[in-house]
């Protein structure tokens, strides 16, 4: 079952032609968590149980502010790309995008896409909801040095 | 550092991932979740007309004016970004680099194109070096402040600074998705650095082709 990562990143970043089209966006609004597209798409990190919630929450900070996109994981399983957010014109590491890192959120927003790629540009966090997958106490930190042991 | 060490493990520890296989699932059903959690839709050609870009006048690194137009006449791939950082600037220029020669394989010259956010240290002695070890079709732009602003509103670029290194050198959270321009400067569509190099080729093929 190898592959699937890169399978699983052709699928989303599939080519149309027609999604070249310019039109205007829709407008939506959508649940689900925010999350570390990085580590997200690459599995480098482990399967996408282990990069979402609590247990990839430190990796899911520092890669924000180092410039990885937020993507938000809809409940349908849909990733859309954040572009912007509320009145923070970046995609990452942004007080709002660090805000909500692992959190379940409810954004209003435009939804766009492009190249085979879901885009939104948030206007709105609607609600949110915190972090809803505890799954720390089943991987521990993903990556394992996000947090380390003290020193006895 | 330990958090610095922390994002740069992040960062390094994932490029290879995304030119290899990555994973092992432990069984089918966690693996059809992934691909499941993973596919989208068809795409339908929802919208995308997210007014960026526009004309400007900042200076390359040897110390010319340089307008958004590319003087070969090339396609470009435009990132805002700075020398010395090591976040996502040192995953998103080298993958510029591959591109370039990925699309030129293609038939297709393109010009790998950084705007500094950081001006004070990417100065025109260090900007050049240190793209081109990258590439050497790299340009890097830089200008006054106020030079550099318009170009960062026409783009929609923020940046801050999120701490500072030992040194006391400013380490800047700041937008990191490539713009792709055409040979006058156009905005043509936008280019999160989270994709393959391979799949960054193909798009540019497809609007090189239209």
């Amino acid at each position: 079952m190898r592959s699937l990562p890169l399978m699983a990143i052709a699928a989303l970043l599939a080519f149309s032609p027609t999604a070249q089209a310019a039109e205007e966006g829709k407008r939506i609004t959508v649940k689900g968590e925010a999350i570390d597209t990085w580590c997200y798409f690459s599995g480098v990190m482990g399967g996408p149980d282990a990069v979402v919630g609590s247990a990839h929450h430190t990796c899911a900070l520092w890669c924000s502010a180092g410039g990885i996109p937020v993507g938000l994981l809809a409940e349908d399983g849909q990733v859309y790309m954040v572009l912007k957010i509320e009145n923070d014109d970046q995609s990452n590491g942004g007080d709002t995008q660090m805000s909500i890192a692992s959190h379940v959120i409810t954004a209003d927003g435009m939804h766009y896409q492009r190249d085979g790629i879901n885009y939104i540009v948030v206007s709105e966090v609607v609600a949110d909801d915190d972090i809803q997958v505890l799954n720390h106490e089943d991987y521990g930190p993903v990556p394992s040095m996000a947090i380390r042991e003290p020193k006895k | 550092m330990k958090r610095a060490g922390l994002l740069a493990a992040c960062l390094t520890l994932s490029v290879p991932a995304l030119a290899h296989d990555g994973v092992d699932h432990a069984n089918k059903a966690e693996a059809q979740a992934h691909e499941n959690a993973t596919a989208l839709p068809p795409p339908s050609g929802l919208p995308f007309n997210l007014d960026l870009g526009g004309a400007f006048e900042l200076t390359d690194q040897t110390g010319a004016s340089r307008s958004e137009a590319d003087p070969e006449g090339r396609f470009q791939l435009l990132f805002f970004g700075y020398a010395n950082c090591e976040a996502i600037c040192s995953v998103a220029l080298p993958l510029m680099a591959d591109v370039a020669d990925g699309t030129k394989a293609n038939g297709v010259d393109i010009t790998p194109v950084m705007v500094t956010i950081d001006p004070e240290r990417d100065t025109l002695d260090i900007l050049g070096p240190a793209l081109q070890q990258h590439h050497e079709d790299f340009t890097g732009l830089t200008g006054t402040p106020e030079e550099l602003q318009e170009v960062y509103d026409l783009f929609q670029i923020e940046k801050s600074v999120v701490f500072e290194d030992p040194s006391g050198a400013p380490v800047y959270a700041h937008g990191s998705f490539i713009y792709l321009l055409d040979a006058k400067g156009q905005f043509l569509t936008v280019l999160p650095p989270i994709l393959s190099v391979d799949r960054m080729v193909e798009i540019v093929a497809s609007y090189a082709a239209s």
